[in-house]
């Protein structure tokens, strides 16, 4: 085994799979373009096979080098996040199988009420209140399964935030992220977050909305959307 | 019109406009904060800003990304030299001798040579730049067809795979992330869809500006969330009394030296700074009679890392500028500032705005001396601003990288592409791979896609016509020279 660990093998084992599901898609374009005998497929075949042989020559060298850098340049980019993972134990299998599943809920929220809508037959104001209903639930799921695990947390709460944008609007989710994000950072005075999201919404709504007009997501939910009118009305 | 005509005239357009004198200052106080602020740099800013210049002129854009550019690369220094943790990879080798300066109670004097050396460094680079561009554009013109340009990314990706991740492979691992990402949409040929999966959103391709957003600002607010979280988090400690001028003029040849070794390492696309960074400081070693000192708190060695990283930033624009090929991240991010704009950086852009061009390099010129200002009079305001704690700081960028990746084109799935993003590269970076490699990858993997397809089809198919044209021919040996021997000694050495 030289000095290669599981995580190595692993590791190699993503990238080969993913030129292999990449060369498997790439059948779905190769076309023949009349003045060009590559075809569309010529190029991005060509790269896959590139990666192909890097994921396999970082194996040879990991088997020979482990972990170690290639001269200063490498080390020199080192930002320390590597060292960091590890010695919170954030490179376990019950690490990233918490996270894999913490960055799952928010597309659970995406996708499940519009397959509840098809299988009902639901019309739009149908649909809204499945997404009202479906928005606390996954939200329940996301924090029993944060709390041990913090910054698996951290990685899924904006994906969550973005899924939730289109319907419920930047206004009205904006305070609620910022209180997640520093909850998440550790901080824990309450005076110091209603400061925080003042200065920030403050700052945010002045700038975007007050000076530049800059239209951001307003919802699609009442009364999500209703607040949010409301408020640029108020702002502009 | 010669350059020193050109050069007043472009001052006089950039000091007369109330809004191009905002957005200078703006970004010469931006550059230097972002790069001073640990666990951000002036990659996040620039990430950050880059759809909003959609709203600027070309002209302001430009301008705003190059004085975040020249300031930046000295902001990254502070962090270098209090903390140990290097603003930018280019930052590095000052954080050597800069952090055992700060550990024997001597932070000020680091800090006042690198605010001296950047401004000389990145002053003379300037100056070298505003007159060696233009006669190259028009070199470039009748030099440089499709074969080249394409021979030239070939050498540009093959040399900025070697740099920037923890290994050899990983580097080509996240130059060849970036370049598969740049083939998702429409081919350059045919105009076939490639992998689209049958999402309209994805016909169009990935959008650079959330995926750019998402790999810098965001991937970087994750990894200092972790940080945070294991303690490994360091806040910043003050202190600032400058050197005095006779002892920064005994270092006077290292200057010298260190600005040549920066502006030629900066002038090669896919190196810029960082390699000039090392190579200044190794030199600087090399060429000393107390080598022992080094590593131990000796001024040189911040004089000829900071000096030689700022002489690559004027260096960094000549192949931006003359053939529209980026160097690094942040001159990448300005080829999409470009974009946004329906213009394409490379030789025409001299010919087409002259204006945009030498409003550029003089705000180059001036950013660069301007460190020497604001970096002596406001360095220790900017210093109390490091105050502010991570917890505070990371919601409103996660908020402004929201509004950015929004605005571009008013869709919330872009969002969701820039934290996905932002995820992938927290991953990623952890691993040891490059952002920066993939960014690169990105922006190159277009162009590079449509030169070969355009310079094969010049070539009639035929590989060996490549080395029938000597610019492309020597590029194309010289990229793979570089490859091979980076695998000979990523190999060899280790086992040696």
């Amino acid at each position: 085994m030289g000095k290669l660990r599981p995580g190595h093998i692993i590791e190699t084992a993503f990238w080969l799979l993913l030129a292999a599901f990449l060369y498997v898609e790439s059948s779905a374009f190769n076309k023949s373009i009349e003045i060009y005998k590559f075809g569309a497929a010529g190029w991005p075949r060509a790269l896959i096979i590139l990666m192909a042989l890097a994921a396999l020559g970082q194996l040879l060298y990991q088997y020979y080098a482990g972990d170690e850098s290639t001269g200063s340049l490498g080390a020199a980019t080192d930002d320390g996040s590597e060292d960091a993972a590890r010695e919170a134990g954030h490179a376990s299998l019950r690490w990233y199988l918490s996270t894999l599943w913490l960055l799952v809920i928010p597309f659970i929220y995406m996708r499940l009420p519009d397959v509840l809508a098809m299988a009902m037959t639901l019309d739009k104001t149908g649909v809204h209140v499945v997404k009202l209903i479906t928005a606390p639930v996954t939200l329940v799921l996301y924090l029993a399964t944060m709390r041990g695990n913090h910054v698996g947390g951290m990685l899924a709460l904006p994906i969550f935030f973005a899924a939730i944008l289109e319907d419920m609007g930047f206004y009205a989710m904006a305070p609620l992220f910022i209180i997640g994000v520093t909850l998440l950072m550790g901080e824990r005075r309450p005076q110091w977050i209603a400061l925080t999201i003042a200065l920030i919404m403050g700052v945010l709504l002045m700038m975007f909305v007050s000076i530049l007009y800059v239209g951001l997501p307003t919802g699609n939910i009442s009364p999500f959307y209703d607040f949010s009118n409301w408020l640029v009305t108020v702002l502009q | 019109m010669d350059a020193y005509t050109n050069f007043l005239n472009g001052t006089v357009a950039l000091f007369s406009d109330p809004m191009g004198i905002l957005i200078f200052f703006g970004g010469v106080v931006g550059g230097m904060l972002f790069g001073a602020i640990p666990g951000v740099s002036m990659l996040t800013l620039a990430a950050i800003l880059l759809p909003f210049t959609a709203h600027l002129s070309a002209e302001h854009g430009i301008m705003l990304f190059s004085v975040i550019y020249c300031t930046g690369v000295y902001g990254g220094a502070i962090t270098a030299i209090l903390f140990n943790i290097p603003g930018a990879p280019e930052n590095a080798p000052t954080a050597f001798d800069g952090y055992p300066m700060t550990k024997n109670g001597q932070a000020g004097k680091a800090v006042g040579a690198a605010v001296m050396c950047s401004a000389i460094g990145g002053t003379v680079s300037a100056v070298i730049m505003m007159i060696a561009t233009a006669p190259i554009a028009n070199w470039a013109i009748s030099a440089f067809g499709p074969p080249e340009i394409f021979a030239l990314v070939f050498f540009g990706l093959a040399v900025a795979a070697t740099v920037g991740a923890k290994t050899l492979w990983k580097g080509w691992l996240s130059v060849l992330i970036g370049l598969m990402i740049a083939v998702v949409g429409m081919d350059p040929v045919g105009g076939i869809p490639r992998y689209d999966f049958g999402m309209p959103y994805l016909l169009a391709g990935i959008h650079f500006i959330p995926t750019i957003l998402g790999f810098f600002a965001v991937s970087e607010i994750f990894v200092q969330a972790e940080k945070k979280a294991t303690g490994s988090y360091k806040a910043p400690k003050l202190s600032v009394n400058f050197p005095s001028l006779a002892e920064l003029l005994a270092h006077k040849f290292a200057v010298i030296r260190s600005i040549f070794i920066g502006f030629f390492c900066g002038i090669l696309p896919g190196i810029g700074a960082t390699l000039a960074a090392f190579m200044g400081y190794n030199e600087a070693v090399r060429w000393s009679k107390d080598k022992k000192a080094f590593g131990k708190g000796k001024l040189e060695g911040v004089i000829s890392s900071e000096t030689a990283n700022n002489a690559a930033t004027g260096a960094a624009m000549i192949p931006l500028l003359a053939l529209g090929l980026p160097g690094g991240a942040l001159t990448a991010m300005m080829v999409g500032v470009f974009q946004m704009h329906d213009m394409e950086p490379g030789p025409l852009v001299f010919l087409n705005s002259p204006d945009l061009v030498w409003v550029v390099f003089a705000a180059m010129f001036f950013a660069n001396l301007s460190i020497l200002l604001v970096g002596f009079l406001e360095t220790k305001t900017i210093i109390n601003l490091l105050k502010i704690p991570f917890q505070f700081l990371a919601p409103l960028i996660l908020l402004l990288a929201t509004v950015g990746a929004y605005a571009v084109r008013g869709l919330v799935i872009d969002v969701v592409v820039m934290f996905i993003a932002g995820v992938a590269g927290f991953f990623l970076r952890r691993s040891g791979y490059s952002v920066a490699g993939i960014v690169l990858g990105l922006i190159l993997g277009k162009i590079g896609e449509q030169t070969f397809a355009q310079a094969m089809q010049m070539l009639h198919f035929e590989w060996t016509g490549f080395f029938g044209r000597p610019i492309a021919g020597v590029l194309i040996v010289a990229g793979f020279l570089t490859l091979a021997s980076s695998v000979y000694s990523a190999f060899f050495k280790k086992q040696a």
